[in-house]
């Protein structure tokens, strides 16, 4: 079965309907169809939310970043840089900050790591690439996604739509061949 | 069944075959729609922001130069020489201006995209599609 570039199954286009449906029913192929949508549906939604956290962690490492930036255009100078610095979310604290040459990362998992800030920067960089590929990548999956999700309401659509016009016909064969009423 | 493709009604009907290219444009069109959201919404966020840096480059004018100005570089105010703060408000200030034009272009790009795909479709299925916001 074709798939995208992360595994996500292609949903079969139904070319024509009712050579589509010599195989199977119409209720067992709607039941199949029902059941596909709410797995991509299922998909979606864990894409959703790995959306949510990149979007959110890319404007962190990018506050970071500019941190960083910033210290390293301050680096030459010997003043010290006066800052407030926050504690709590409506607390600051005065702080001076010397010439510096390195800051620490918070890694994660408890472990925090000093760099020099150009490596600081470098590491920084990377992690917002990666973090940018990784939101390219999911935006992707979500799109590819939504084409599979409609594919198969369009197919779901034309099964119940081919399956009304045959009832109808079989309704209007039927009364055809009914004896006319007698006049009066 | 999604609002998006109601069930016919009977005088609309019309023997028309869905095929692979009908399949395609149809969604290229749902994706676009999704996208076209979620780019206004950002186009939305980034005007606010835009209109709040116009604010702040005509009020930092009226301070004091002699006084240092706490200045926001990630979560830390850090205190600027008043010269120095308005570089980098002009700077962010570029840098959103172009990003609020990229949105823009893109918006319009796709909103064409869209117009261009809705003659095809209602050009082929009539009153059996609908591809109208609710």
């Amino acid at each position: 079965m074709e798939s995208n570039p992360r595994g996500i199954p292609k949903s079969p286009f139904v070319d024509d309907v009712e050579a589509y449906l010599k195989t199977d029913t119409v209720q067992a192929t709607l039941n199949k169809f029902t059941e596909a949508v709410s797995k991509y549906k299922y998909m979606e939604n864990s894409k959703l939310q790995q959306r949510l956290s990149l979007e959110g962690k890319i404007p962190d490492i990018e506050k970071t970043l500019s941190m960083v930036g910033f210290l390293i255009e301050k680096r030459g100078s010997d003043e010290p840089v006066k800052t407030l610095f926050e504690v709590n979310d409506t607390l600051f604290a005065h702080a001076t900050l010397p010439p510096t040459e390195t800051v620490n990362l918070w890694l994660g998992a408890n472990v925090m790591l000093e760099y020099t800030l150009d490596e600081a920067r470098e590491l920084l960089a990377s992690k917002l690439e990666i973090a940018k590929n990784n939101l390219k990548d999911t935006v992707e999956d979500l799109e590819f996604l939504r084409d599979q999700i409609t594919t198969m309401e369009v197919n779901t659509a034309r099964v119940y739509n081919w399956d009304i016009k045959q009832r109808r016909l079989a309704t209007a064969t039927a009364v055809a061949a009914m004896p006319a009423p007698a006049a009066k | 069944m999604s609002g998006k493709f109601p069930l016919i009604q009977r005088e609309d009907e019309r023997d028309v075959e869905v095929n692979w290219e009908d399949q395609q444009r149809i969604n290229q069109f749902s994706k676009l729609n999704v996208r076209l959201e979620r780019l206004e919404d950002s186009y939305k966020t980034q005007k606010t922001e835009k209109e709040y840096l116009d604010d702040l480059a005509m009020e930092i004018e009226l301070l004091d130069d002699e006084e240092p100005v706490p200045y926001r570089i990630g979560d830390t105010f850090v205190m600027l020489p008043l010269e120095e703060a308005q570089e980098r408000v002009e700077k962010d200030k570029d840098t959103i201006d172009a990003r609020v034009e990229d949105l823009d272009s893109q918006i319009s790009a796709i909103a064409e995209e869209m117009e261009v795909l809705k003659k095809a479709l209602y050009g082929k299925f009539g009153r059996a599609i609908n591809l109208e916001k609710d």
